[in-house]
């Protein structure tokens, strides 16, 4: 009976324990709007490569003032990505991480894609997230939560040659009382992606290396087409003209 | 009924004393219809000073209401339509820049189909510039209290400049200032005398607005 006690005591202490630890960790799982961008759409047929690590992105974080944080971004970063890329190609289509061997698939750095799902590709759109951070008003001591992301994006051509990388940092910021830092630092995260997109989105196509990049694709449509005249003849079609 | 003029009374102690002023510059003719619409635009900026959501929030609720209310399309719903031409680093400076902001793709469409003649840029933060006094508080088994006095003055400054998203110019600005000092003062309870030049400048800012909008001034 006295053990019985002493076990349930025992429980309760560790119950009670396990509930201030829970209490000291603010855990945030970022929501906001997916707005869809209304830019100039850049002719390509892209394949879009997510990460794992991209797709469940967490951030987590111990602050002396201000307890232990846990920021899950990657669902509104990848649905964020996922309808920023299908407005700004023509044509979008997620690729995976392939296991077929170097003569089935292209290796794009640590990528490696089936030679099978670039054919109908004119390249490879690759995001990263390179780090996240945030502050509160504690640290900064500003009156706003602020966040910032610095993404990478890669960019590979139909055979596989790099076209460029890019860093670009989004940054975001919101007003936040002592009891609404949660909300505040989800806002703060969700302007931080909408920056980052919004870069994305306008500067992506003015980029040398991708204006170079659709010039080559233009030309290579070009080359691959039949003389003019000669598609529309029938003679082509059915090999030496009848005489 | 009595205890309603006590409330006033009482509400009427507990407030400080706000001054405000208010100024305006007109660059061109306005008016609006019934079915147009205004949006307002806080300005961020990646310094200390952000204008905070609560003031153009006051501002969009004042506007919305009275004898005249004015069609307002909201701040967030605004930003998502034209999206990402509308973002703290993206959005255009200057009336200038709308130009060629609208020969992007869509952009003048979705403007026109949500019928906004007008977008107001409010730019501007309410800051603490002084503050003093100390008042202390204790509680013990026979009881508590507290006692002493501090202060502290706040100037919230703001400016309106508005652009006509017809004719792709600006039409003018209007500034708001407003200046007040808050007390709280230790009585065995905490009473405290609240000053508040964040309202007194969004109201004031809002009436002028009104006016500069329908053309009335």
């Amino acid at each position: 009976m006295l053990r019985l006690r002493v076990l349930v005591k025992q429980n309760i202490l560790v119950m009670v324990m396990l509930l201030f630890l829970q209490s000291c960790t603010t855990s945030v799982v970022v929501k906001g709007t997916v707005p869809t961008p209304l830019v100039r759409v850049i002719p390509a047929q892209v394949g879009v490569y997510y990460s794992d690590e991209f797709r469940n992105f967490m951030h987590e974080e111990v602050i002396r003032d201000s307890g232990s944080w846990r920021i899950d971004l990657g669902k509104q970063n990848l649905s964020f990505f996922q309808n920023l890329t299908k407005s700004l190609f023509a044509g979008v289509q997620e690729v995976h991480q392939s296991t077929l061997t170097t003569e089935e698939s292209l290796n794009l750095d640590e990528v490696s894609v089936a030679s099978e799902e670039m054919k109908n590709l004119d390249g490879v759109f690759i995001p990263t997230i390179k780090e996240y951070g945030f502050l509160t008003p504690s640290i900064s001591g500003l009156k706003f939560y602020s966040a910032s992301i610095e993404y990478s994006v890669a960019m590979f051509n139909k055979v596989g040659a790099k076209i460029g990388d890019w860093n670009i940092v989004g940054y975001g910021k919101s007003e936040g009382g002592i009891f609404s830092s949660d909300d505040a630092i989800n806002e703060a995260t969700v302007l931080a992606i909408r920056d980052g997109g919004a870069r994305i989105a306008i500067e992506l196509i003015d980029q040398p290396a991708v204006r170079a990049w659709l010039q080559s694709i233009d030309e290579s449509i070009e080359s691959s087409a039949p003389p003019p005249g000669l598609a529309n003849s029938p003679e082509s079609v059915d090999g030496a003209p009848d005489e | 009924m009595s205890n309603f003029f006590v409330q006033l009374v009482l509400l009427g102690l507990l407030s400080g004393c706000v001054s405000s002023r208010i100024e305006q510059s007109r660059d061109a003719s306005t008016g609006i219809k019934s079915d147009e619409a205004i949006v307002l635009l806080g300005r961020a900026s990646y310094n200390e000073k952000q204008t905070e959501d609560s003031f153009t929030e006051c501002l969009a609720d004042a506007l919305g209401r009275g004898d005249n209310p004015i069609r307002l399309v909201e701040q967030i719903q605004f930003r998502d339509d034209l999206y990402p031409w509308f973002e703290p680093r993206t959005a255009p400076t200057s009336a200038d820049e709308l130009g060629k902001l609208f020969t992007q793709p869509g952009v003048k469409e979705r403007i026109n189909s949500a019928n906004v003649r007008y977008l107001a840029w409010i730019d501007g933060d309410t800051v603490t510039i002084d503050k003093g006094g100390s008042m202390s508080c204790a509680v013990s088994t026979f009881g508590g209290g507290c006692f002493g006095m501090s202060y502290w003055e706040e100037d919230a400054s703001y400016e309106a400049t508005i652009w006509d998203l017809r004719t792709m110019t600006s039409t003018g600005q209007i500034s708001a200032d407003a200046n007040g000092t808050s007390y709280i003062a230790g009585l065995i309870i905490p009473i405290p005398i609240l000053a508040r030049p964040g309202n007194a400048a969004c109201k004031g800012l809002a009436n002028q607005l009104r006016k500069f909008i329908l053309g009335e001034t």
